[in-house]
């Protein structure tokens, strides 16, 4: 029984098969009990204690209150009780067996004509006792032959426990049997959904542990699935690591060659060499973003910690960007500032925030000035945000997540010219996530806000 | 002539570079793995050394460990570009200046100028002892010494002029740019943090002032200050 197919199948019938007979076995139970008890003392002491009742009601002469206390009898117990005048017709017109009638009538007759002489003899006995309500004589007989079984299941209160027991006992056998069923689906949809977030570590079938069936088949499907993306997305980003390393080397030879041809002073060609020296440049930025981004996403990015003096970090920087924006007739402004300590790789926040802001400048519009602002998290404590914000043409609301990934142009044309958001967004979002923080894009009236939560984990 | 050794795996570029160099005026010897680096560089004499990160045999930063027990020769490291962490692990045991690898060999040309620059100016100073005390701390500026509580310590030419100036100017800032300027013997360029680097590294070797207070201040937005006791 190793396939789901039979584990659902057989627990199902089984489930099923085991209520139903617990059903039926309970009642014919009952029923068995109800019909054996026929001759014996127990039937006669209880018909003995409903006369004593009877009796006890019939006092006023109230006929309804018997009516009332027999039909309340016929509901309790299995057995119907008929209550019989002398003409055999039942107080509440209940059809009367024949045999009853003619037991009544028998009854009747003896009971008129004879005499003391056989006081053992059966009418004689308690259980026949005649009940005598306004003159006139009533026998309470009860029908155990009529005892049936669409009567004892319409007296639940008689069978109720057992059958809430067969419930309760199969309702724990299903939960169980669901639960069996569905746990490691959930399990299989979690690691899912982590996988989908980009956590390619994600394997399922270690935790299913003897199973065998067509849900370990699918998890390790899933595990095979995600080792075969995850050697596909290691070895293209071992290609992209490898293939930037590799051209450093010749970038290099090729920097100290312009070098050696600017020393030998031919003047023809200047503007030609600076040309290849601003490119080289451009090249050696771009491989070096490339790399930078390359470890930030491997496995084993380790990020040593320390305290960082984030104000100050944002200080120095501000600064830095200041100087390089009044070159061109923008400025940096740091609107707020707060002290603050966090545990934090000053290294990668600052390229954080140097990223950021310098593509602020770059985007921000001539004669304005990108502000920036460190403060506390108004909405969580223990986390401050960092808000840097130009007077750009900001970018399409659906461009405001994408902007974060490597080499995203928001418009053809003018981003061919500025070079996009590049490399420098991608790397931003990484060490911020190394950091246990966000880092989120906003459209203002006029501009574009860069928006980093770190939490201040101070140790 | 300046003396340099230069040690780079890449023996094009290598030779390349001794070619540039050499009409910039220096006198360039070259070896290409780490323990010939090291052995050339403690048996010979040069003003400076160039050592790539990327070496056989040892890497740059092992002959830098290694080279920093006997001698505080200036030393260039070439850190890898894209691999940030490598310059602060680079300032941090002892080098003198670093360059991210590939560069602009003018800048390259720059860089070493400003270190032999700063080294050259502790050739020239006056024979007689020059002595610029301040506290628990004395230069000994003709032998380029530094005591601290009478015992000396050792640092880089580096270091040790990024001291001397905030000493000669103790109790006011000094600006960055001009602590670039005087100490380091170059504009400061935006988002370079080695000057940082070697005042951390000062601040770790020579430890707070005997009443627990900063030795070195950090002036947010203009610079750092001696603080004169």
């Amino acid at each position: 029984m190793k396939s789901l197919f039979w584990k659902i199948f057989v627990s199902f019938w089984l489930a099923l098969i085991l209520f139903a007979g617990l059903t039926l076995w309970t009642t014919s139970h009952y029923l068995e009990k109800a019909r054996s008890e026929t001759n014996t003392n127990q039937l006669r002491n209880n018909t003995t204690e409903y006369i004593k009742q009877a009796r006890d009601i019939t006092r006023g002469g109230d006929i309804n209150a018997l009516r009332q206390w027999l039909k309340q009898l016929d509901r309790r117990d299995t057995i119907p009780y008929l209550l019989l005048d002398e003409n055999a017709n039942d107080l509440l017109n209940r059809s009367v067996p024949l045999r009853l009638q003619q037991h009544v009538i028998r009854l009747e007759r003896r009971s008129r004509y004879d005499d003391d002489e056989d006081d053992e003899h059966e009418y004689r006995r308690p259980h026949h006792d005649p009940i005598i309500i306004n003159g006139q004589r009533y026998r309470l007989m009860p029908d155990f032959r009529s005892v049936t079984l669409s009567r004892v299941l319409n007296r639940p209160r008689i069978i109720g426990t057992p059958i809430l027991l067969a419930a309760l006992i199969s309702a724990i056998i299903c939960l169980l049997l669901a639960r069996y069923l569905t746990a490691p689906i959930s399990r299989l949809r979690l690691a899912a959904q982590k996988l989908a977030e980009g956590d390619l570590d994600q394997r399922v079938s270690p935790s299913m542990g003897n199973r065998k069936d067509e849900i370990v088949e699918l998890a390790k499907d899933f595990d095979y699935m995600a080792e075969q993306l995850q050697t596909l997305f290691e070895s293209h980003k071992q290609l992209l690591r490898d293939a930037s390393h590799e051209l450093r080397s010749p970038l290099a030879r090729l920097q100290v060659a312009l070098g050696l041809a600017r020393q030998r002073g031919d003047d023809k060609a200047t503007q030609e060499l600076d040309r290849i020296e601003r490119e080289a440049e451009r090249l050696n930025e771009l491989i070096g973003q490339l790399l930078t981004l390359a470890r930030l996403e491997t496995k084993t990015a380790e990020v040593e910690t320390k305290p960082v003096e984030l104000n100050e970090l944002l200080e120095q920087i501000a600064d830095d960007a200041a100087y390089e924006a009044r070159a061109i007739n923008r400025d940096v402004k740091i609107i707020k500032n707060t002290p603050v300590t966090i545990n934090g790789n000053s290294v990668l926040l600052g390229s954080v925030l140097e990223n950021v802001v310098r593509n602020a400048i770059r985007y921000t519009v001539e004669g304005t000035s990108v502000g920036v602002s460190l403060q506390d998290d108004s909405e969580k404590s223990g986390w401050v945000v960092i808000k840097i914000r130009d007077h750009g043409p900001g970018i399409p609301d659906q461009m405001l997540e994408s902007i974060f990934e490597p080499f995203v142009r928001v418009g053809e044309a003018r981003d061919r010219q500025s070079g996009g958001y590049g490399l420098g967004l991608a790397i931003a979002k990484r060490a911020v996530y190394l950091h246990g923080g966000e880092i989120t894009a906003a459209n203002e009236d006029d501009g574009l806000s860069i928006i980093i939560h770190l939490p201040v984990n101070d140790s | 002539m300046n003396r340099i050794l230069l040690a780079d795996d890449d023996i094009e570029l290598a030779d390349m570079l001794v070619e540039y160099l050499n009409r910039e005026g220096f006198e360039v010897d070259t070896v290409h793995d780490g323990k010939a680096a090291l052995e050339k560089s403690l048996n010979d004499h040069y003003e400076l050394i160039i050592l790539d990160v990327m070496m056989p045999e040892l890497n740059g930063f092992d002959v830098l460990r290694q080279l920093r027990t006997h001698s505080q020769v200036p030393v260039l490291m070439l850190t890898a570009r894209g691999e940030d962490v490598d310059s602060i692990v680079g300032l941090e045991i002892g080098a003198d200046d670093y360059l991210a690898k590939p560069c602009n060999p003018r800048v390259l040309v720059a860089h070493i100028r400003a270190i032999l620059r700063r080294s050259e100016s502790a050739t020239t100073t006056p024979a007689t002892v020059d002595i610029l005390a301040i506290g628990d701390i004395e230069l000994q500026r003709g032998a380029r010494r530094v005591l601290l509580n009478h015992q000396p310590q050792t640092m880089t030419s580096t270091e040790y002029r990024v001291l001397e100036v905030l000493l000669e100017s103790a109790g006011h800032v000094v600006s960055k740019q001009d602590l670039s300027d005087r100490a380091l013997g170059r504009e400061l360029s935006p988002y370079d943090r080695s000057l940082d680097m070697h005042v951390s590294n000062l601040r770790k070797k020579l430890g707070p002032l005997a009443d627990d207070e900063e030795r070195i201040k950090t002036i947010r937005g203009v610079g750092y200050q001696y603080t004169r006791p």
